[in-house]
């Protein structure tokens, strides 16, 4: 019996003391990471030197720190000024936090250029830089209703006011939000609202309506709008007007027509992006019933119109677009 | 006092009464200091009444309303009325102990136990009758108990062979009610089986749970923690000496519904001891394993919260910084002291207690341990020392590990009995020291930490009950840390740099006078002398008088 004891005297510390080492891994933050120096391990670099978004290649930019940190890489067309920013906060920089596909943070659009590239990193002076070429730029999939690199579609049919300084013109210069063109309309009406309009019939790309997903709740409309500095008199209207009886012609009185309404009351350019089905009917400027079937139905969108409007009373407006485009399943990233 | 009916004791009255007048004073040795008020006054008076009714000779219940009256308050203002203790207890059939109401429970060390992990000193003398105080305000007990609001049975099974008996405890209680939108009703429940096998073997089978019932709040994220445990004691008693082994190990399981991953962790302390009879000297080595991981709601919630602001002087100089937890405030502020189990890592002072914060289940510690302790027959002389010499299983920020060595004694001398003097006089002399080093190449992983506490205490019968008392405590911590910092779900998010350099000095002295075993009449004077960890140090001075009864 003594025996037995003594046995179980030995078994029971060694059962029960017995656990996994836990030596490779520890608790809540690396100490080093919250108060080591801060140095750069790795310079940045990029995979490629120069890349060709339009056949989908990537870049990815790499680099390694000695501690975890907040950091910004900003890439910068030469010629079109187009800036791409890329944030994180880790030690190691690579593919899985820094890939760059080709698109746009701030307007305009890159273009084949070469990009200036420099990383920054909060609370440290420490900067690198480096430089990408851009090829071709990056393609972007949907149904373009304008981009006026090709000059005004005949298609189209415009209209202008007789006021004073108008300008309503298709312009090239490097201020253009994608490629080299966009459409300028500018000039002062002091009586009446409309300035100009532009109208984009489905007709002119050769269909009686355009060719989108019936689902509304999956087609973005998008376009890129310059705000003059200073001036925030303008009001864009989209007006989409759809023929729901197929008859190739729009009945205001029986058919569908849906509003965007656009005060243009910032400065540069800016992308906006609204799912069709949240666009909606307005009889001057307030919210009204279709008189149609009441469905976003944007596989029967007749006719785009644009619409230039500005206060008459408070003077000139003056603004820019570009790169109207449909996309699908989510609103363009440019 | 009691009502007697024709079949004996029907109703009793227990309870407790006391009265405390003080008078304090704070002193800065900022002149500047044009804001904080250097005097203040209070005290109260409070009867703890208690109906203790036998309906029967199986059955008790309990009743106990509080009226407090604070200092001033009169004709019905600043009276509070509170009702402190409610059960109802019996055995049902001779064979099921029951209890329901107010429980005062516990179980073991890494399951549910009232770990004592901040005042590491037993108290002496004025500081003794302090503790007390807050002991029973805070509905602490001896036998680390913590008070619960539930159910609670047990009952126990004699076999002529293989065991001697099983004795069964089960218990249930509630920990906070549903809000009906996100806060669940909160329950903590468990229970044990002791197998009591033989004269050398005793082993049990302990489990407890935290858990929130799903339905009571439009939540799915419920709690949970969990933990199983085996105790054993196994030992051969012989005349002259007795040895053995106990220990207790398990796991436990901590997480939220809708967590990707639970906590998840077990634990092991066993150690083997050795009793010398003649000697009257126990002493025991034992090896702790308490993982990272581990969690154990009810044994590791501790006492004191150190998160929370002081209620007594809690701002001073003319820009009012907090005046953090000092050693004096642990004896003086009952407020500061949780009367309940906390599901959540509260937080605590690296300087009172860096090795153990949340006592013996201190999850993230392993090492070995020692403790010895002497009492002689007549207990003219009881002396208990213990050291653990522990470090971290897991890194926090890093792989290296800190480590602890934590030395703590306390030697108890009655010298009335030694010299056999007619009068009671005895001195207490205590002491703790605890070391915390990480060890790196890398400077700011670096950490030492020192602290040291010493406490002083007696009591001399100069004539017959009325005793002199008379205490000193110093209390030092110096060095550096890295504490962790928790988001809500315990993760460490954050490390924030803790240094120290603070010391406290206590002194007091008064006369008590003790008309029974039961009740006392005590007036003192303390100060305590508090360096604000080198920036802002200050004083404060307490005349008080303290009448205490319990009946």
């Amino acid at each position: 019996m003594k025996k037995s004891i003594l046995y179980l005297l030995i078994a029971i510390p060694v059962l029960f003391s017995c656990r996994k080492k836990e030596a490779d891994k520890f608790d809540g933050p690396g100490l080093n990471d919250v108060y080591g120096a801060f140095s750069v391990i790795t310079p940045l670099a990029t995979n490629v030197d120069s890349v060709d978004f339009s056949i989908g290649q990537t870049v990815v930019f790499t680099a390694e720190l000695s501690k975890i940190t907040d950091w910004e890489i900003t890439i910068k067309g030469q010629s079109s000024g187009a800036v791409k920013r890329i944030e994180g906060t880790s030690s190691t920089i690579d593919a899985s936090v820094a890939t760059w596909s080709g698109n746009t943070t701030d307007l305009p659009i890159f273009k084949e250029e070469i990009c200036d590239v420099k990383i920054s990193f909060s609370g440290e002076s420490d900067t690198l830089e480096t430089t990408i070429k851009i090829i071709h730029a990056k393609l972007n999939p949907g149904f373009l209703v304008a981009d006026f690199e090709s000059g005004l579609n005949p298609g189209w049919s415009s209209f202008i006011q007789s006021g004073a300084d108008m300008d309503f013109q298709i312009k090239t210069d490097s201020s253009a939000a994608q490629g080299n063109s966009y459409y300028n309309m500018a000039g002062t009406v002091d009586w009446d609202y409309l300035i100009g309009y532009l109208y984009f019939p489905a007709s002119a790309y050769g269909a009686p309506q355009y060719p989108l997903n019936a689902n509304p709740d999956n087609v973005y409309f998008n376009l890129m709008i310059y705000g003059e500095p200073g001036l925030v008199n303008t009001i864009l209207l989209f007006q989409f007007q759809e023929d729901e009886d197929a008859n190739g012609g729009f009945s205001n009185a029986s058919e569908d027509m849906y509003s965007l309404q656009i005060p243009v009351n910032w400065a540069g350019w800016k992308m906006v992006s609204v799912k069709y089905s949240d666009i909606p009917c307005l009889v001057n400027g307030s919210p009204s019933s279709p008189n149609g079937n009441g469905q976003h139905n944007p596989d029967k969108i007749q006719q785009i119109n644009m619409l230039d409007l500005a206060n008459p009373v408070t003077g000139n407006a003056k603004t820019k677009v570009d790169y109207i485009l449909f996309t699908e399943n989510a609103p363009l990233n440019p | 006092m009691a009502i007697f009916s024709q079949a004996g004791k029907k109703v009793q009255f227990v309870g407790s009464a006391r009265s405390i007048l003080s008078n304090s004073g704070f002193e800065t040795q900022q002149e500047e200091d044009t804001v904080t008020s250097r005097k203040s006054a209070g005290g109260y008076a409070l009867i703890d009444l208690g109906f203790k009714i036998n309906p029967n000779a199986s059955t008790e219940i309990l009743g106990m309303i509080r009226i407090k009256n604070s200092l001033g308050g009169f004709w019905g203002s600043n009276v509070a009325f509170d009702v402190r203790q409610l059960y109802v207890r019996g055995v049902a059939g001779n064979v099921l102990r029951y209890q329901f109401g107010n429980i005062d429970y516990k179980m073991t060390p890494y399951t549910f136990y009232n770990h004592n992990a901040d005042m590491l000193l037993a108290g002496t003398g004025v500081l003794k009758m302090k503790e007390d105080i807050l002991n029973y305000e805070s509905f602490y007990s001896k036998n680390n108990t913590w008070r619960q609001q539930g159910a609670a049975i047990d009952f126990g099974l004699n076999f002529p062979k293989v065991v001697k008996d099983i004795k069964f405890n089960g218990f249930i209680t509630r920990l906070n009610p549903s809000n009906l939108t996100n806060i669940f009703e909160r329950f903590y429940g468990g229970g044990n089986m002791i197998v009591h096998q033989s004269k050398y073997l005793t082993f049990g089978l302990n489990q407890v749970s935290v858990f929130d019932l799903k339905g009571t709040a439009s939540s799915e994220n419920a709690y949970k923690n969990s933990v199983s445990s085996i105790t054993y004691d196994l030992k051969l008693d012989q005349e002259k000496w007795k040895i053995g082994v106990k220990g207790e190990s398990g796991i436990s399981k901590a997480g939220y519904a809708l967590d990707t991953s639970q906590l998840e962790d077990f634990f092991a302390n066993t150690q083997l001891y050795v009793k010398l009879k003649k000697l009257n000297l126990e002493v025991a080595a034992g090896y702790m394993n308490n993982g990272a991981d581990f969690r154990s709601a009810g044994a590791q919630s501790k006492r004191i919260n150190y998160s929370q602001s002081n209620n007594f002087f809690d701002r001073y100089t003319n820009n009012q910084i907090q005046r953090g937890i000092s050693m004096y405030d642990l004896y003086n502020d009952p407020l500061l002291y949780a009367s309940s189990i906390s599901t959540g890592i509260m937080t605590y002072d690296p300087s009172v207690n860096n090795a153990l914060p949340y006592g013996t289940a201190t999850f993230n510690r392993k090492g070995v341990y020692s403790t010895l302790h002497y009492a002689d027959s007549a207990e003219k002389l009881t002396a208990n020392v213990s050291y653990y010499n522990l470090s971290e299983v897991r890194g926090q920020g890093t792989l290296n590990l800190k480590k602890f060595n934590y030395l703590k004694s306390d030697v108890k001398i009655d010298l009335g009995k030694t010299f056999a003097m007619k009068r009671d006089l005895s001195i207490e002399i205590g002491g703790s020291y605890q070391l915390t080093k990480r060890e790196s190449q890398i400077e700011f992983e670096q950490v030492s930490l020192t602290a040291g506490a010493l406490s002083l205490g007696g009591q001399f019968e100069i004539v017959d009950k009325l005793y002199l008392l008379a205490n000193v405590y110093h209390f030092e911590s110096k060095g550096n840390d890295l504490l962790p910092v928790r988001n809500t779900k315990d993760e460490i998010i954050n490390f924030s740099v803790y240094n120290t350099n603070r010391f406290e000095n206590y002194y007091a002295g008064g006369l008590k006078f003790q008309f029974s075993p039961e009740i006392y009449l005590s007036a003192f004077y303390e100060t305590n002398w508090n360096n604000g960890n080198g920036f802002n140090p200050y004083k404060l001075n307490q005349f008080m008088i303290i009448y205490n009864m319990k009946f």
